[in-house]
């Protein structure tokens, strides 16, 4: 008994050294994949090490919403799309933007190019399936910019809520679909259509962009300075890993295939996410900008007769931690 | 007898007095956690004393009214005292409101969960199970052929073989009474099946030398005798039919439905919404049970486990 309690204060005091680093939990939105590169690299070359993180990474799903993690104590810092965190800030959730290393969104309409849409405005009598669960919301604001009704009524697209895989396009049972320049797009690719039997639009193009996967923390907690200063390390880590993931795609790939416990990923498939999710994050050094931001907020608050958020947002992204890290 | 009742009356003060003991308790170290157990032991104590007074139907009624009302109000001044975030849970008051200015949602949602899918699959499937068993029943063959194939139906995931259906019978409700067929067969045909074995050898004689033929036998004496087993089926069935429908459109579907709405909802975050289909899909679950479990009583009057209610 006695050696059993000496052993177990031996290891609580070397465990407790360890534990000298500061935690810190990062939910993704999604499963372990190359769209989350930077936060895998800066831990497996041990950025996080070096600002002294412990960081956990935890991996989404198509069941699991970020800002109810961080809502329930689950997770520290989150990755969202700024839709759905706005529309969780709306709903009571206080969480605030502290780094967008996302320049530029990926979000994209493919749809078959049979069926007379050659154009956004076409899409009035066509059926869309589109992802839900949060994601909906930029197609939903567009479309109502477009003046298309989307609650089933005459002349508007019909809305079908689709598991995240593509064949609904695939057995022709919606004409169009939401992909990812990264994910989606490839799978229809894959699936043996060739690109010119499809067309896309890009959000990017249209000026409805909305700004995704930027890093959210909650507001209550950055008035605690420990926390900010911790923070302001995470985003330096994680941002230095961006930059390595940007120069070194192909090992950055591997590195997260190496992370993927699920084993589901394929080698080709992440390498070419890898080189979409590059375009996304290129130029970008993690900072807000600002007018990035406006557009964001002006095309949610377009959303006609059901917008997606009712107010412009107040204090929804804080620059001092961007700053703070670039600042060294 | 009178053991009895020294017993009960020299324990009658010790509940109240526990009780009181752990309110005091809380009230040093936490007021708020005192306030919610003053609730319970409150509602807990006027509970038993109802119940040890004479037993009428007003009582009855009152003692698991008061039960539910309990909760409802513990559930109430937990969430308003510590602050509980909406996003984690809702108060019961939210969702109550949730649930009265969305009468228009939560009726399109149920007609097209409840009554198309849930209830036409359970219609088919049901009726199919039925015809099934009679033919099992006939032939040894189709019964060591078909019930091993219901079986294996029924051992089938609902999350693997949804999206396969949804697949297959597209996104509208058709889908949805496809996954209820294959969740509610298997349940039905056993219980048929062994109610169409209910009758003894000794009836089945007496039919024969009255010179029945096999429909007459069956629908006047295998049947009659198999329908508790059929209702049995026919219960089990209701609440696995709605669960079916439910999640079924989880992986596809419209933009209408108790189970799509449920799923954006949690995405949205609106937990009172989503706690507002909860509560529709249980009224919609309990109704459907107590309709099977009255028609159940009025054509099974017979049977032992009828009698004396």
């Amino acid at each position: 008994m006695k050696k059993l309690l000496s052993t177990a204060l031996a290891l609580g005091l070397t465990t407790g050294a360890a534990v000298a680093q500061d935690e810190v939990t990062l939910q993704l939105q999604w499963v372990t994949q190359s769209q989350f590169a930077g936060y895998y690299v800066a831990l497996e070359n041990g950025y996080y090490d070096a600002e002294n993180l412990d960081v956990t990474i935890l991996p989404g799903g198509p069941d699991i919403a970020p800002p109810q993690v961080l809502a329930g104590g689950g997770a520290d810092v989150m990755l969202n799309w700024m839709p759905s965190a706005l529309a969780a800030r709306e709903r009571g959730l206080p969480v605030v933007n502290i780094a967008q290393p996302f320049v530029r969104s990926g979000l994209m309409l493919t749809c078959w190019g049979d069926v007379g849409i050659t154009e956004p405005a076409d899409l009035a009598g066509h059926t869309v399936a589109h992802w839900f669960f949060g994601n909906e919301y930029p197609f939903l604001s567009w479309m109502s910019q477009l003046g298309i009704p989307t609650d089933g009524s005459d002349g508007g697209v019909t809305l079908l809520q689709a598991g995240f895989n593509v064949d609904p396009l695939l057995q022709r049972q919606a004409d169009c679909i939401s992909t990812m320049t990264y994910n989606e797009y490839w799978q229809i690719i894959d699936a043996g259509i060739s690109p010119d039997e499809l067309v896309t639009f890009k959000y990017e193009d249209y000026g409805v962009a909305t700004l995704e996967d930027g890093i959210w923390a909650l507001e209550e907690n950055l008035s605690d300075p420990a926390f900010v200063d911790k923070m302001t390390r995470f985003v330096r880590a994680s941002m230095q890993g961006w930059a390595w993931a940007a120069e070194n795609p192909d090992d950055a790939a591997m590195i997260v295939l190496d992370y993927d416990e699920t084993g589901a990923q394929t080698e080709e498939h992440q390498l070419r996410m890898m080189g979409e999710i590059a375009l996304l994050v290129e130029g970008g050094d993690g900072t807000l900008d600002p007018e990035a931001y406006a557009r964001t907020v002006a095309t949610l608050l377009a959303g006609g007769s059901d917008p997606v958020i009712s107010a412009e947002p107040e204090g929804a992204f804080t620059s001092v931690i961007t700053d703070a890290a670039l600042a060294n | 007898m009178s053991a009895g009742l020294a017993q009960s009356a020299r324990r009658s003060w010790v509940v109240p007095a526990i009780g009181a003991g752990l309110i005091a308790l809380a009230a040093l170290s936490e007021p708020r956690l005192a306030i919610v157990l003053a609730l319970w032991i409150g509602a807990w104590g006027l509970n038993i004393v109802l119940s040890r007074g004479t037993e009428t139907a007003a009582i009855r009624l009152a003692v698991p009214v008061i039960f539910g009302l309990t909760l409802l109000a513990i559930w109430e001044v937990t969430v308003r005292l510590y602050e509980i975030s909406p996003i984690i849970l809702p108060a019961p008051s939210q969702i109550a409101q949730a649930f009265a200015a969305n009468t228009d949602i939560l009726w399109a949602d149920f007609q097209q969960t409840i009554l198309k899918g849930a209830l036409s699959g359970y219609v088919m499937g049901c009726g199919l199970a039925f015809l099934t068993a009679l033919a099992v029943d006939k032939s040894n063959f189709l019964q060591r052929g078909l019930l091993p194939v219901g079986n294996f139906i029924a051992a089938l995931p609902i999350v693997g073989t949804a999206p396969i259906l949804v697949m297959w019978f597209g996104f509208g409700w058709e889908s949805k009474a496809a996954v209820v067929v294959a969740m509610v067969f298997f349940p039905m045909l056993v219980n048929t099946v062994s109610g169409l074995k209910a009758t003894d050898a000794m009836q089945r004689d007496l039919m024969h030398t009255y010179a029945a033929n096999y429909g007459q036998s069956l629908v006047k004496l295998r049947l009659m005798n198999a329908l508790p087993f059929i209702f049995n089926g026919l219960k089990i069935c209701t609440t696995l039919a709605l669960i079916g429908a439910i999640v079924a459109e989880f992986f596809g579907s419209p933009t209408v439905g108790m189970g799509f709405r449920i799923k954006i909802e949690v995405g949205r975050l609106a937990m009172d919404m989503v706690w507002a289909e909860i509560t529709v899909a249980a009224l919609a679950g309990s109704g459907f049970y107590g309709l099977m479990a009255l028609i159940e009583k009025r054509m099974t009057f017979w049977h032992p486990s009828q009698r004396g209610r």
